[in-house]
């Protein structure tokens, strides 16, 4: 009989939070009018899901996006704070070998962390394309200079420390013209055929997706990504990351923003500059505040943008297929947070 | 005229004003092969037919329009001939061809999982003289779970009530497990796949080439083989062998492979007579686009 009494206890404290939530409407609605979440079943979200939608196809070739909508245990405010300094080194299945806070301003010491001596392949594979590599022809998002600096420093040894050196410097110069100049400091790819140039890229997608960028014009207006502020007026929080995509391994800058808006948070985290495989990314977060069984919890929205070149040749079901997959791996990088949350709240 | 043509495929299709606007939900895919099988001893139904070989070519065209997010419509045709150097009066068809339709939709239906379904009505026989037997329309039913990036298990089901065995189930596997190794084991073709670099592929591998044609009204009776006047016949052919691709742009892909077959048959299963044939070699070239 006590099993049974309990049973009705757990239920009724479950209808409760949920009626807590249906009560507050204000962050599902807002939600819904830009999301593609027409439907949010907040059962689930406390359960722990991840609400998923592949974004519809855009004119832009070389453009990918979706959406995701999850729950954290541990109210906006904290939750934002996270989402900006959150370190996916630690888990492993994400593949992140190295994920490092950069100062304002950057210096050569930021970097140091940065070692190709390690047995990993995808790192093997980064720096046999950095030895193999020619000004003239490469798999490597660099500019005309950048290139030749590269060429000049590694000289085609095949010493770790050497190329890691080299690597250093460059990244060096992508964050420092980044952290003076803002997006107008991203320079253009020369080294892939033509020039792209990162912030362009991701103009080009938020301009496909008006619901979204409306939302997201405080955040995205001070930091350059739409309107004409070039500097942005947000400090954000600078890192560079090592990590495997794809068997390769792959070195990005990043600046993750954050602005409290009203009673919620926006965030964006950009990748201004990536080292190859893809041209750029950008990920947009909305926190809002809710109350989960009396205790301050967060709604989050998540939209990620995907710029890569060999999309531009992936139509029909192989994209399909490929946004599918990439739906995966944003799920897996919830569920690690989510995951971290909980431990740690 | 264009603008016309809009029109109309708006208020026919909800998707098509989609199509109109965007480059990207069209996708297309054509593919041609051509190969040879060297001569080999053929008999079966107590004859010796001899030494036959075999020149075979198929050249397959799908138009995908995306009708929305999660379903692509597949239109297109597809011709495939074998053509083999038969003795005269030998008891065995010198060509057998299908020229149909592709016709069918690939669907997500959900998260982790992808759908089609196919059908390609058309003409299967010896094309000696057309009629109602030689139309039929297989169907192909497949699904594919994303398990991973690198983990793919599909699943499917070949339906053609013409054949000695209408209904065929399959599952296959895409299991990437390094940079450089792939299992493809699908069928028709499983392959074990080396990535020598992002443009050269090796692989070892194996191909099906199968299909059912009926042959002429009058094929068996001068022949000697009156049982095979209007017969429907199994055509299977096996190959195993290596090869390599090469993708010349990201869009073209061409391929060259060489190996043995083991074994060929042409299976008139209403009489019950067989044809077989045992290792001999074999070459193949073909080109695969996707844009």
């Amino acid at each position: 009989m006590r099993w049974l009494a309990a049973f009705y206890t757990v239920g009724l404290c479950c209808a409760l939070s949920v009626a807590a939530l249906a009560a507050d409407s204000g962050p599902v609605e807002s939600l819904k009018s830009f999301s593609d979440f027409q439907q949010v079943d907040l059962n689930r979200l406390l359960a722990g899901d991840v609400l998923s939608e592949r974004g519809s196809l855009m004119d832009f070739p070389n453009g990918i996006s979706s959406q995701t909508c999850f729950m954290v245990p541990v109210s906006a405010e904290e939750t934002a704070k996270r989402l900006q300094l959150w370190d996916p080194s630690p888990h492993g299945e994400l593949k992140v070998f190295a994920f490092h806070a950069l100062h304002a301003p950057c210096e050569l010491a930021d970097f140091q962390q940065l070692d190709f001596k390690t047995r990993q392949r995808s790192v093997r594979w980064l720096l046999d394309k950095t030895i193999a590599f020619t000004p003239v022809k490469s798999d490597l998002n660099l500019t005309h200079d950048e290139a030749q600096q590269l060429a000049a420093c590694v000289q085609k040894r095949a010493d770790p420390q050497k190329v890691s050196d080299c690597w250093a410097k460059l990244l060096l110069g992508r964050a420092s013209a980044f952290q003076q100049k803002g997006l107008d400091g991203a320079q253009p790819y020369d080294t892939v055929g033509e020039s792209v140039s990162p912030p362009v890229q991701l103009r080009t997608m938020l301009r496909e997706q008006l619901a979204i960028a409306r939302e997201f014009s405080p955040i995205l207006k001070r930091i350059g990504l739409l309107g004409n502020e070039t500097v942005p007026s947000l400090t954000p929080f600078y890192y560079w990351t090592l990590f495997d995509a794809d068997y390769h391994g792959t070195i990005s800058l990043g600046a993750v923003y954050q602005l409290a808006v009203g009673d919620h948070y926006q965030l964006v985290d950009l990748e201004y500059y990536v080292s190859g495989n893809y041209y750029t990314s950008a990920t947009l977060f909305e926190v809002w505040p809710v109350e989960v069984g009396g205790t301050p919890g967060a709604l989050v929205w998540r939209g990620d943008f995907f710029a890569a070149p060999m999309l531009a040749f992936t139509k029909g079901t192989e994209r399909i297929a490929y946004g599918a997959l990439m739906l995966q791996d944003i799920k897996k990088e919830i569920h690690c947070f989510q995951d971290e949350a909980k431990t740690k709240r | 005229m264009k603008l016309r043509i809009v029109a109309t495929l708006v208020l026919l299709l909800p998707g098509a004003a989609t199509w109109a606007a965007n480059s990207m939900s069209i996708s297309q895919e054509s593919d041609i092969e051509y190969g040879y099988i060297g001569g080999v001893g053929t008999r079966g139904g107590g004859v010796n037919i001899g030494s036959v070989d075999e020149h075979s070519a198929d050249l397959k065209y799908v138009v995908s329009p995306q009708l929305n997010k999660d379903l692509l419509l597949r239109i297109g045709f597809e011709w495939q001939r074998f053509s083999f150097g038969v003795p005269d009066h030998a008891p065995l068809p010198s060509v057998l061809q299908q020229a149909s339709l592709v016709l069918g939709f690939d669907y997500q239906v959900a998260d982790e999982w992808l759908m089609r379904v196919e059908v390609q009505p058309g003409i299967y026989s010896d094309f000696r003289d057309i009629k109602l037997r030689d139309v039929d329309a297989p169907l192909v039913i497949g699904a594919a779970y994303l398990a991973s990036a690198d983990l793919q298990w599909f699943f499917g089901l070949r339906v053609d009530v013409r054949t000695q065995y209408p209904v065929l189930p399959a599952v296959g596997v895409r299991w990437k497990f390094s940079d450089e190794w792939t299992l493809d084991f699908m069928l028709p073709k499983p392959r074990l796949e080396y990535d020598v670099n992002d443009k050269l592929q090796l692989y070892l591998g194996a191909e099906i080439q199968a299909g059912t044609f009926a042959v002429g009204q009058n094929f068996g009776t001068p022949r000697g083989q009156p049982k095979l006047d209007n017969a429907i016949v199994d055509y299977l052919e096996l190959h195993l062998g290596s090869g390599c691709s090469w993708k010349i742009t990201p869009t073209v892909t061409i391929e060259a492979e060489a190996g043995f077959m083991p074994y060929r048959s042409f299976d008139f299963f209403d009489p019950n007579i067989v044809f077989r044939s045992h290792n001999a070699p074999y070459g193949q070239i073909a080109c695969h686009a996707r844009f």
